[in-house]
């Protein structure tokens, strides 16, 4: 592996300083619903623009007694609505460039998610704080701390408000189906769920990677020492390397795939800074997720692997990191791979094996795991390819409304009394009939990118709104 | 040589790497197209073209070891450029024609854009050049 010289340590540890506005990663500006105002761009310097038009505190850290009260104000709410617009451009406008897929219908089926889920999670949602209590939501989150190969994780938690609320709202928004001032009771239930879980991983106060310049540091110290004695340390460019920076790109690729090419097959966390300088993410890459039919060509691999990644920063002159809010790791420069000189695999067989139980794969022993995944990753391509453009919607729809949800019903012990007393795996017939409406007016192609991932369409509660409101009238 | 070599066409490179891959350009139309390939055993040989960012639609050819891609839409940050990089297959995408001031927009696009790429690449043996942070090049080989 080519490994290219750099000059000049790294500097990324300055993007940690309070007056740092942190490095712009693209050229495109956001200006959502501050018309008149500066742009706002990407990154650091961002986060700070869009926290310095807030009118609530909710976007400062905010306590235990804020996380257990169960109701926001209006000015609350429209500040998250704001945030998360941005942090959505932020993480996905370049993403959302990415046209066509050639396989998979995936912005047809993202757009019926995001609608379904704003129609269908909230009560779900309240049904689950019913059984467990506002603190049972917000030790769902908590129990992150503990875990490695665990969907709760920062884009499934982050998928919660920013995908249910956010992008299903301005969705219907767009489609016109619905105004600003309607369902506001319900947009509360979904962003106060959103706001615990992530406020109990976090525990800093926090919801967000954004909020502390992109880093989730949230593993406890017992998890990170767990993993880093089973890390072998390697020369970049070595076979040792590229065994496991082979295994990581292979695991992750199907990772994606079985959750129908999006990025809730990927959990990273850190960059965790070790004692010796050099920088740890824990990677989780879900491989097979046995709720759904499709992973059957799965069978044989486990839930997750997790991987230790250790980056030397001085190596590559690190001038930046983001763990950004979808679990994904940029840096600048971008190339981080052939400057990892440490790592270590393991296999989590099921979704709730105990830690204990978790299996430790020496990199020498990866070979044939990798020709495994390989293999499945061909024959999910050629099952995928024999499906209809129905079937693939529908499979779409369960990969964001299941998936995003699932790890919390499970956590909560609810997910069998969900798919019971809710038709959790029912799509609502309002969103059966957008099936044929979003094809119409270019909806999908158009609408979506101007609205959705540019951040246009995610318009404020009016100050009249009433936060009782459903939605009394279909005028 | 390839310093001076023709530039076929540039878009941005998804990440910066002193490999510099050379084959023959093939465009990938279909999945079919892409089981045909992995099938044929001569995945090595050739530079794939492809029209969109996503991951799914080239996975096969990703996990076994393709050579180096190109693209018509997408960026560093499509799920297609995060799996380039972690395949270290170098990637450039949403390329363009230099002599053409024809600008891939998501959703505005009209086929006569891809279809010019597809003509002036496709079958062409070239090496791609993805030393630069920003900009990846389609060089002409010899």
């Amino acid at each position: 592996m080519a490994v290219m010289e750099r000059s000049g340590q790294a500097e990324y540890t300055k993007r940690y300083e309070p007056g740092d506005d942190g490095l712009r990663y693209q050229e495109l500006v956001y200006t959502g619903n501050f018309h008149g105002m500066e742009p706002v761009v990407d990154g650091i310097k961002g986060d700070k623009q869009m926290r310095a038009r807030a009118k609530s505190g909710v976007l400062e850290k905010v306590s235990h007694a804020d996380v257990l009260r169960d109701q926001f104000t209006l000015d609350e709410l429209n500040d998250l609505n704001n945030y998360l617009a941005w942090n959505i451009w932020d993480v996905l406008v370049m993403r959302a460039t990415e046209g066509v897929s050639g396989m998979i219908p995936r912005q047809e089926y993202e757009i019926l998610a995001f609608m379904h889920e704003f129609y269908r999670y909230p009560e779900i949602m309240r049904y689950v704080t019913d059984q467990i209590g506002a603190q049972g939501v917000i030790d769902i989150g908590a129990s992150a701390r503990k875990e490695i190969g665990t969907k709760i994780n920062c884009v499934h938690d982050w998928c919660l408000g920013a995908v249910a609320f956010g992008m299903g709202r301005c969705g219907l928004l767009a489609l016109e189906v619905m105004g600003p001032d309607d369902y506001v009771e319900e947009s509360n239930i979904i962003l106060k769920f959103m706001q615990r879980v992530l406020w109990g991983k976090r525990q800093d106060g926090l919801i967000l990677n954004s909020q502390d310049r992109y880093r989730c540091q949230i593993h406890e110290q017992s998890v990170i020492d767990m993993v880093m004695n089973q890390v072998e340390n390697f020369e970049p460019g070595s076979e040792k390397a590229a065994h496991f920076t082979q295994f990581n790109a292979t695991a992750e690729l199907l990772a994606f795939f079985d959750h129908y090419d999006c990025r809730l097959g990927l959990g990273d966390t850190g960059p965790y800074p070790l004692p010796d300088g050099r920088l740890l993410i824990i990677r989780d890459l879900f491989t097979n997720e046995d709720v759904f039919h499709w992973s059957d060509i799965c069978e044989g691999l486990p839930h997750a692997y997790t991987l230790a990644v250790v980056v030397d920063p001085n190596l590559m002159g690190l001038r930046e990191i983001r763990v950004n809010d979808i679990s994904t790791t940029f840096t600048l420069p971008k190339n981080y791979i052939p400057y990892i000189t440490g790592g270590a695999v393991f296999a989590r067989d099921q979704w709730n094996t105990p830690m204990g139980e978790v299996r430790f794969l020496p990199i020498e022993s990866l070979q044939p795991e990798i020709a495994k995944i390989q293999d499945s990753t061909f024959k999910m391509y050629k099952k995928t390819a024999k499906m209809s453009r129905r079937q693939l919607c529908t499979n779409g729809i369960y990969s964001y409304y299941i998936e995003m949800i699932l790890p919390h019903l499970r956590r909560a012990g609810a997910y069998d009394d969900v798919c019971n007393k809710f038709d959790f795996w029912e799509i609502d017939q309002r969103v059966s009939q957008y099936y044929y409406e979003i094809t119409k007016r270019n909806f999908v192609q158009v609408v979506v990118p101007q609205k959705i991932f540019s951040g246009s369409g995610y318009l404020p509660f009016s100050q009249d709104a009433d936060l009782r409101a459903s939605k009394g009238r279909w005028l | 040589m390839l310093e001076t070599a023709q530039v076929l066409a540039q878009g941005y490179n998804v990440f910066e790497t002193d490999k510099r891959p050379s084959g023959v350009v093939k465009y990938l139309a279909s999945p079919q197209d892409v089981i045909g390939l992995i099938q044929s055993g001569k995945l090595k040989e050739h530079i794939l073209l492809v029209r969109g960012g996503t991951t799914t639609f080239l996975a096969p050819a990703l996990s076994m070891g393709a050579i180096g891609v190109i693209t018509m839409s997408g960026a560093p940050e499509s799920h297609l450029g995060i799996l380039s990089r972690e395949f270290q297959t170098p990637c450039v995408m949403t390329v363009h024609l230099p002599e053409n001031d024809s600008r891939y927009v998501p959703g505005e696009t009209d086929d006569s854009h891809f279809e010019a790429i597809r003509e002036r690449l496709d079958g062409k043996r070239v090496t791609l050049a993805c030393d630069d942070h920003e900009t990846g090049k389609v060089l002409l080989s010899e």
